[in-house]
């Protein structure tokens, strides 16, 4: 193990192919724990591909391959030994459209736990609860959890699935675009809520909103052609960044 | 201005005038035999069987010959059109696998009946010796609606969003888990509605069930799945061409084509309940 | 062309008018110093109010420019230095009318052509011309090291400067009873030192800008 200890995600020489298509070149990369980090960059500069590395969502895709390795804790994520469902367990999602089940409010944050084969109906109750608080979400819904999850607005529905993420205790919570669909006091909400849960969570997001990464992430990383052109503090980003090419992007000036 | 909106009237009215003609020409068919029909049905034309040479008498053979056979097909097609469905749409990457079965779907979807209805009597009749028999025909037509369920199935699961799969996948869930708390429970209204307009089509064939399990004349009902049964469209076919009275029988077989009408009209009211149940359901509690 | 290059264009276009009209301001007042002009001083005078205008003219489009495009990276020290410049440059602009000021009350006053060399009162002046030219070309122009060249005239006015109280003291010993005229005279010096510091702020704020390094109070 090459990893610094107190890093809660590395990357190291990562190479990420579909097909004959070099997405990701030769990534490297540290995240340290209890951080919001935001990949930044152009649509199809690979910030989503190098976020979906993380959960191993990429392994779905037919002809991706990786080369490198990715730390997880300390533990490589694609060394043939690990179990996937262990993976994504440890390291939850947030998608870009909230896409609550058509179950209910209950039984959407119920499922994580569910398909993890925990069966103990007190156990599941508790752990609704505080997923739901911890999501920010419990005040408005804690009477209405036999209701559909459909019933909630975008807003609400996109806290309810992070409380389903944060249901099966993961360690790290990849969000991509997760305020893309809402309004802006819903985005606003959202936005502290990540504040919130970075005391407990590694957080890495992808945006394509210049100012919500400004506001809520730690660390950026600008993403373009598939190259990590620059990662450093947000604030030196976003007021002095060292690259031409990042300085572009961020004031708009691109292409 | 002015001559836009004349135009746009024209048109509209032409439109208008070919979809009530549609309309119209279904109506006229419906009155028609509804009015010839209606003359004959009553309590003993539902419960009894024919009698005087199928002059007389009622249907009942008939129409507890078309339910058996209609539930026969699908039991037959339903676990295995749903099952292949599922195959397809979740589980195959798209390879040439995928694709011969597709084609060959469409392909049966598109065969004659009457072919099903000799393949049915070459395979279940003879070779496999069950003789003219319900299970011959419900097989015969179960194989004859496979396609249909095959493809019902694939474009309903294939509406669900992926996004679905993947917040599944991302949770830790299986595949398995995936399709069987998440997928499936989605798709279910629109396979079901599929299933069911299914279903109407097959009361109403006759081709699939003329050499494979249909008797001319049966007095009582089957005692097995391996008996001979009577059923309704082939009932009518009898009656009109090939009775010992056509005159006598015509009466009864308007009265039958009522019956027929009847029973698949409730087969699609049912199918159209189902689907706005499940729907509801679908969307509030699962 | 980008929406915000545009806007950044226009802010620019204001700042270099200003610019113009701040030097020819400094300009006269010189002139006006050095031969006791009062035409030349109320000239001055007269066009304070303009300085005024635009000052609040480019702190308004830096407002809205910052409320409406959501500067960042250089759009953002850009502004936020322009802001700060922009109230530096008005208050070169106020110098140079408290100078005119000075000459009109004082009309002629009895002083020497000799104490007028001695104080290098021309010198003093061409400096800090010196030094706003060069905060112009540095802005204009992006570049650090003609701003960083600021720094060093801002050391010779503070010299003379600092060489013009012991020449006044002298002088007050001689002629007590010009002593009155002698704190008066000092004052104008005084504001021509302020517009060097003003300069030098000026080519800090450019070097922030440009570069985005914080060279204040670090004894450059």
């Amino acid at each position: 193990m090459t990893t610094p200890s107190n890093m809660c995600i590395t990357s190291r020489n990562v190479n990420f192919y579909y097909g004959n298509f070099h997405a990701l070149k030769n990534i490297d990369m540290d995240i340290a724990p209890n951080t919001v980090t935001a990949l930044i960059g152009p649509s199809g500069c690979g910030k989503s591909t190098y976020l979906r590395l993380f959960n191993r969502m990429n392994d779905l895709i037919d002809g991706a391959r990786l080369t490198g390795e990715i730390l997880i804790n300390g533990r490589n994520i694609y060394d043939a030994r690990i179990d996937v469902d262990e993976l994504r367990k440890n390291v939850g999602m947030v998608f870009q459209k909230p896409n609550p089940f058509p179950k209910s409010i209950f039984e959407n944050v119920a499922y994580g736990l569910r398909v993890n084969g925990v069966k103990d109906k007190k156990t599941i109750e508790q752990r609704v609860e505080e997923s739901l608080k911890g999501a920010a979400l419990w005040d408005e819904v804690k009477d209405k959890l036999k209701k559909s999850a459909f019933e909630l607005s975008g807003g609400q529905q996109q806290r309810l699935c992070i409380a389903r993420a944060l249901a099966i205790s993961p360690s790290v919570l990849l969000m991509d675009e997760p305020a893309s669909a809402l309004d802006p006091i819903s985005t606003l909400k959202v936005e502290e809520l990540i504040y919130e849960l970075k005391k407990d969570y590694t957080i890495v997001i992808v945006t394509h909103n210049m100012q919500q990464a400004g506001r809520i992430s730690d660390k950026t990383a600008f993403f373009y052609l598939g190259e990590l052109v620059e990662y450093d503090d947000t604030k030196k980003m976003f007021l002095n960044p060292a690259k031409p090419a990042t300085q572009n992007y961020i004031t708009g000036r691109f292409g | 201005m002015k001559k836009k909106q004349v135009s746009q009237n024209i048109a509209f009215w032409i439109f208008r005038l070919f979809s009530l003609m549609v309309v119209g020409i279904l109506f006229w068919i419906l009155g028609f035999i509804i009015s010839k029909g209606i003359q004959v049905i009553d309590w003993d034309f539902l419960t009894q069987a024919p009698t005087d040479g199928m002059t007389g008498g009622g249907i009942f053979p008939a129409i507890m010959g078309t339910l058996y056979l209609t539930v026969g097909s699908i039991i037959v097609a339903f676990p295995i059109g749903v099952l292949s469905g599922i195959y397809i749409n979740e589980y195959a990457t798209n390879n040439w696998f995928v694709k011969l079965i597709r084609i060959m779907t469409t392909n049966l979807s598109s065969v004659p009946s009457i072919v099903f209805g000799l393949f049915g009597m070459a395979l279940f009749v003879n070779t496999m010796g069950f003789g003219d028999s319900i299970i011959a025909g419900s097989l015969t037509l179960g194989l004859l609606t496979l396609p249909v369920v095959i493809r019902v199935t694939e474009e309903a699961l294939h509406a669900i969003d992926d996004s679905f799969r993947t917040a599944s996948y991302a949770l830790g869930a299986t595949k398995l888990q995936t399709i069987r708390k998440v997928i499936l429970p989605m798709a279910l209204p629109n396979i079901m509605t599929g299933l069911i307009l299914s279903i109407g089509r097959v009361s109403g064939e006759t081709a699939p069930i003329l050499f494979t399990a249909v008797a001319y004349f049966l007095p009582k009902l089957p005692d097995s799945i391996f008996d001979q049964v009577m059923a309704l469209p082939y009932h009518l076919y009898v009656i009109s061409t090939s009775g010992t009275d056509l005159a006598a029988s015509r009466p009864i077989a308007y009265g039958t084509a009522l019956v027929l009408i009847a029973i698949i009209l409730v087969i699609n009211i049912i199918a159209t309940l189902l689907r706005n149940y499940f729907g509801k359901k679908v969307k509030t509690n699962f | 062309m980008k929406q915000t290059e545009e806007e950044i264009i226009h802010i620019k276009q204001a700042v270099a008018e200003m610019w113009q009209l701040v030097e020819s301001q400094i300009h006269k007042s010189h002139q006006a110093l050095l031969k006791y002009d009062t035409m030349v001083a109320h000239e001055v005078q007269s066009r304070e109010k303009s300085v005024d205008s635009y000052e609040l003219y480019i702190d308004r489009a830096c407002e809205n420019f910052i409320a409406l495009f959501n500067p960042v990276a250089i759009d953002l020290r850009f502004v936020l230095s322009l802001m700060k410049i922009n109230n530096n440059v008005e208050r070169l602009g106020d110098f140079a009318d408290g100078i005119a000021h000075y000459v009109i009350t004082r009309q002629q006053p009895p002083f020497s052509d000799e104490l007028l060399k001695a104080l290098k009162l021309e010198q003093m002046f061409r400096e800090v011309e010196t030094m706003f030219a060069l905060c112009k070309r540095a802005l204009t122009t992006e570049d650090t090291a003609v701003a960083a060249e600021v720094f060093g005239h801002d050391h010779l006015v503070d010299e003379i400067h600092a060489n013009a109280i012991p020449v006044l003291a002298a002088y007050c010993r001689e002629h007590p009873e010009y002593t009155e005229e002698c704190f008066a005279l000092f004052g104008a010096i005084r504001r021509i030192e302020r517009m060097g510091d003003r300069c030098n702020n000026i080519a800090e704020d450019i070097i922030f800008y440009v570069d985005a390094k914080e060279i204040r109070h670090t004894g450059k």
